[in-house]
């Protein structure tokens, strides 16, 4: 009863941003798009507001020590920060935008996700600093920057890069005499091999549902061709009918049977999942490269029992296999900022080649998207490793969930939970998405 | 209580003098009522403004479709109510809410009177109290830390009720009970009497307590056994509270937010959702507000309603001693 009263205000304050959506839209994007000035002078003084996403224990001392250092140098700025996980981040900003509240810099993920502010006119465009032949931008990897590019522009900073590798513990490997899987078939073969020797293969965890559009993702990537692929990311175009939808969740579906607890999965978190793997109860973890310093850094699975590769295609594969599911993650600055010069100068400070080389090694282990941002000297060889496959890929699939628009996301993440469950067909859920697809034309 | 006095007692109230002053006698003069009215209209202006303009500007909201990013709106009139009426997750969110305050009535309403009569029905003072503290403390705990306590007691071959279950010779029971469409929105349920069910226990205890002791005696007297006293004198003298139980559990139960989000997030495919996530989840993740503030205004109805019939109930069997 008493947790009735929470839960009223819960209920209270998602009315309450309803009506603040209706008082406050009005004043966005009615203005023209703000343009980075590469000659404005900087004052150095006031507050400069940052969301970030690294709400995490282990990750939020980066930005907060990036903070102290820049006070520091610029004694009249203060530094304030909003530090969100990977999950609340999205609420977080929504509600944000739709107050009108966004701080002066925020966290994106490119694709659809980063092109609604872009399309709200509520990000600068920085071309004009971060463009290739810019002084700053020469010191970014030019692919994470041009993944922020909109209409021709570039709106992102990016702060490192990120992909998808299936992380395995060699010991638990070695208990069951196999050897990292060529394919998805030899995939499928070592989840037996496992479960023959007593192990858990694949701890996956798909309370939040994206998890599970993650291993999609990258399945999609190898059975449908990338044309047809960023073809269906967009509403007005998209189809979803090619066979390799169905193909790749197929796959998806045998993946999960025969390699994790099957429809349990939709019950355990992607971070009890991964403290399965870190404790060494479980052989593999499909995990992003930003996340293997996490996955060794307690537990008992220890760096040098750490071992990845990328989720293996399967043999009839009719996309690219030399794909792999990722993108950067960086920065807007906000269009309504009233001190947008100092606001893209903390975001110069904070991906300057010192703090890249903090933010690539432990126990950060974000592999910065700063040229000469990391040393291989200080950063987990698993990184360093996982860093080259990243640049020997043909492409980078986005993220599903932000790819796709918000109708369509969210249909694939209910879709995917009812495809583990076993209450759809792949053939059932393809029709779900080809259903929310058309609705958000 | 001051005037209370006067017109009971005419006490004394102030040296030197007895009485109501003139003041008193010829009531509040003009400038004291303008001053009263100034506060009364501030706290009017206050509900007004956060209390009854957000519930009428919701209902605009919702005839509207906005595009958050851009601040677009265009005038869809009660398409979003139509939507609500196709939409399969929002008859999945009602039946479980409906469920929900269903259970929530069974538990915290009338298991929770039972057991406050049961309690209060024992002679020693420091054995009520005791059962009080006992059924009292999971209420003490925030429901999104019960939550997340449930979240692990749930979990599959490691929880604890999957262990108690192996214990008694029941492994055949054991299953992913958040991770499974049957079984999600039972086990948010059962978390959630398991932390109001003391809450309910300790108001219901509070009502009895007030009822003269000589109804029982006498009743005791006359023959009346523990059933008897309890239907006839405990039930009868507790109606209000139990009407304001009912109310405040069904209203409670269409509102529920926390504990879903935080055990299930309204998964697996959508099969425990309710009223309050999937309004979450149309206006922040799917950005469509329009539809949310619908959604919101179906809360806002059913849980109006049920107030109104339940105020109408008690006030109709009222039983005033």
């Amino acid at each position: 009863m008493k947790g009735n009263t929470f839960s009223r205000t819960s209920n209270l304050a998602a009315l309450a941003a309803a009506t603040l959506v209706s008082a406050g839209v009005s004043a966005a994007g009615a203005a023209d798009p703000a343009v980075a000035d590469p000659n404005a002078a900087i004052d150095y003084s006031g507050t400069v507001s940052v969301l970030t996403k690294f709400g995490l224990q282990q990750l939020s001392p980066f930005f907060v020590n990036a903070a102290k250092a820049y006070e520091k140098l610029h004694p009249d700025v203060t530094v304030e920060l909003i530090q969100e996980s990977d999950d609340s981040v999205k609420g977080k900003t929504k509600a944000l935008v739709a107050s009108n509240s966004l701080p002066d810099v925020y966290f994106t993920w490119t694709g659809s996700w980063g092109e609604n502010f872009v399309r709200g006119k509520r990000a600068v465009d920085l071309t004009p600093v971060i463009g290739p032949d810019t002084q700053w931008g020469k010191t970014l990897a030019a692919a994470a920057v041009s993944a922020f590019q909109y209409n021709d522009k570039l709106y992102g900073i990016p702060l490192y890069l990120d992909a998808k590798f299936m992380g395995y513990n060699r010991r638990l490997f070695e208990k069951a005499g196999i050897g990292e899987p060529a394919t998805f078939e030899d995939l499928l073969a070592a989840c037996a091999a496992l479960k023959k020797s007593g192990i858990t293969p694949v701890s996956f965890g798909n309370k939040e549902g994206w998890p599970g559009v993650h291993y999609a993702g990258q399945l999609l990537a190898y059975n449908v061709s990338q044309a047809t692929l960023e073809k269906d990311f967009v509403p007005a175009t998209a189809e979803f009918a090619d066979p390799g939808y169905v193909a790749s969740l197929q796959q998806f579906k045998q993946l999960v049977d025969e390699c994790s607890d099957g429809a349990g999965t939709n019950g355990a978190s992607y971070a009890s999942a991964l403290q399965q793997f870190s404790n060494g109860k479980s052989a593999m973890y499909y995990q992003e490269i930003i996340e293997f310093d996490q996955a060794t850094a307690e537990g008992a699975l220890k760096p040098a029992d750490f071992g990845f590769f990328k989720l293996p295609a399967p043999k009839d594969a009719k996309g690219d296999i030399k794909a792999i599911e990722g993108a950067p993650e960086g920065y807007m600055i906000n269009a309504a900022s009233e001190n947008i010069p100092l606001a893209i100068d903390f975001m110069r400070f904070v991906t300057s080649a010192e703090n890249g080389k903090v933010l690539s090694a432990p126990p950060y282990g974000q592999p910065s998207a700063t040229v000469g941002g990391y040393s291989a000297d200080t950063m987990n060889p698993a990184v360093v490793e996982g860093l080259k496959v990243i640049a020997d890929s043909s492409y980078l699939m986005p993220w599903l969930d932000t790819a796709n628009p918000p109708r369509v996301a969210a249909a694939w993440l209910s879709g995917l939970q009812a495809l583990i469950g076993g209450t759809l067909s792949p053939e059932e859920v393809m029709q779900r998405v080809k259903e929310a697809a058309a609705s958000s034309k | 209580m001051t005037v209370m006095k006067h017109e009971q007692t005419g006490e004394v109230d102030r040296i030197g003098f007895t009485g109501p002053s003139r003041a008193e006698r010829d009531g509040p003069g003009p400038a004291t009522a303008i001053l009263s009215f100034r506060w009364i209209l501030v706290a009017f202006v206050l509900i007004l403004w956060f209390v009854y303009y957000p519930i009428v500007d919701n209902f605009v909201v919702s005839t509207k479709e906005q595009d958050i990013f851009t601040g677009e709106t265009a005038f869809v009139g009660l398409d979003n109510y139509r939507r609500l009426q196709a939409d399969p997750v929002v008859r999945t969110a009602l039946v479980n809410n409906t469920l929900y305050a269903l259970i929530s009535v069974i538990f915290q309403v009338l298991a929770a009177f039972v057991l406050a009569a049961l309690i209060e029905g024992l002679s020693q003072e420091r054995w009520r109290r005791f059962w009080r503290a006992v059924y009292f403390v999971p209420s003490a705990i925030s429901i999104t830390v019960a939550g997340l306590l449930f979240y692990f007691i749930y979990q599959p071959d490691i929880g604890l009720l999957d262990a108690a279950l192996t214990l008694m010779g029941l492994d055949g029971w054991s299953r992913a009970w958040l991770g499974e469409e049957e079984t999600a929105i039972y086990a948010i349920v059962a978390m959630s009497q398991w932390q109001g069910f003391g809450y309910s226990t300790l108001l219901f205890a509070i009502a009895i307590q007030k009822i003269p002791r000589e109804l029982y005696d006498a009743a005791i007297m006359d023959g009346a056994g523990t059933w008897r006293r309890l239907w006839n004198i405990t039930f009868p003298l507790t109606r209000e509270m139990t009407g304001l139980m009912v109310i405040v559990t069904i209203t409670g139960a269409f509102q529920v937010f926390n504990e879903v989000m935080v055990m299930t997030g309204g998964g697996p495919n959508n099969s425990s959702q309710v009223l309050g996530t999937w309004l979450y989840q149309q206006g922040f993740i799917e950005n469509d507000f329009g539809y949310g503030a619908a959604i919101a205004s179906v809360i806002f109805v059913i849980t109006l309603l049920t107030g109104f019939a339940q105020l109408w109930y008690t006030k109709k069997r009222r039983v005033e001693l």
